[in-house]
């Protein structure tokens, strides 16, 4: 047997099969695909407050924060607070989306009633994020 | 002869699917970056199915001033008394509650009253801001 010959076997031989590993990954890019909803936060650090009857919230929502300093912030940006129902328009298209609002407990609160009145006009449901007291 | 003949023939036809798992590896780590699994737990001020069947009652009032007190006609009481106050004076079924926020109150605060509303039993809370 040649050098030559032999050379051709191992490799022939040392070949992967890639139809598993195409499987598998095929399975993973379509379920992120299918979970995937684009959800853009606002992209502030927020202090939530306690709530006893904090429930799940809805999962494609439109998320507004208001921070410490009493800024609102959507989607990484600083907005005003008169444009959240155009940006709760241009979020939801054609499907209305609920509105969650995270909201730092020292922000004002006159200001997140506000909020909440501005965007209810919009939205079939407005929530408040809150973290579950122990 | 044939069947070795046709050995060769088949290897050719083979598919190189490197460049597709490439491919499809990217739009894997694409896909995976941009998931975000945002899962929030928070309260709902309204709760959707109630908004047509609420009581024509005035809603029970509570004022939030701008010092962090809670005042109940003209009174202070305390965070824990809101949930009694609720659930007693609650006219059937479908009690809606009023939060009247002035301005300068902590938004963690109008929350908690919101939540100790809900507790109590309260279908609906609705916040008004009020002008300084």
């Amino acid at each position: 047997m040649s050098l030559r010959r032999r050379k051709l076997d191992d490799e022939r031989n040392e070949s992967i099969n890639v139809s598993p590993l195409i499987d598998v990954v095929f399975i993973l890019l379509i379920f992120f695909i299918v979970s995937a909803t684009f959800v853009s936060v606002p992209g502030v650090e927020i202090k939530r407050p306690d709530a006893l009857t904090a429930e799940s919230l809805k999962k494609n929502s439109v998320l507004f924060a208001l921070s410490e300093k009493d800024e609102i912030f959507h989607a990484g940006k600083r907005v005003g607070l008169e444009e959240i129902p155009r940006l709760i328009e241009v979020a939801s298209k054609n499907r209305p989306k609920p509105v969650v609002i995270q909201v730092d407990q020292w922000a004002d609160a006159a200001l997140m009633s506000e909020m909440v009145a501005k965007a209810r006009g919009n939205a079939p449901s407005v929530s408040i994020a809150t973290r579950k007291s122990q | 002869m044939t069947a070795k003949r046709s050995n060769p023939n088949s290897e050719d036809l083979e598919i190189n699917v490197s460049p597709l798992i490439d491919m499809v590896f990217i739009l894997l780590i694409f896909f995976i970056v941009a998931t975000s699994f945002v899962n929030e737990i928070g309260i709902s001020p309204k709760h959707k199915d109630s908004t047509q069947t609420i009581s024509d009652s005035p809603p029970l009032s509570f004022e939030l001033t701008g010092s962090g007190r809670i005042m109940r006609n003209g009174a202070l009481i305390q965070l824990s008394e809101i949930a009694p106050i609720v659930k007693t004076s609650s006219s059937g079924e479908n009690q809606s509650v009023l939060v009247k926020v002035y301005p300068g109150a902590r938004a963690g605060l109008a929350t908690q009253v919101m939540d100790r509303a809900l507790l109590g039993g309260a279908k609906a809370v609705k916040l008004s801001p009020m002008a300084r």
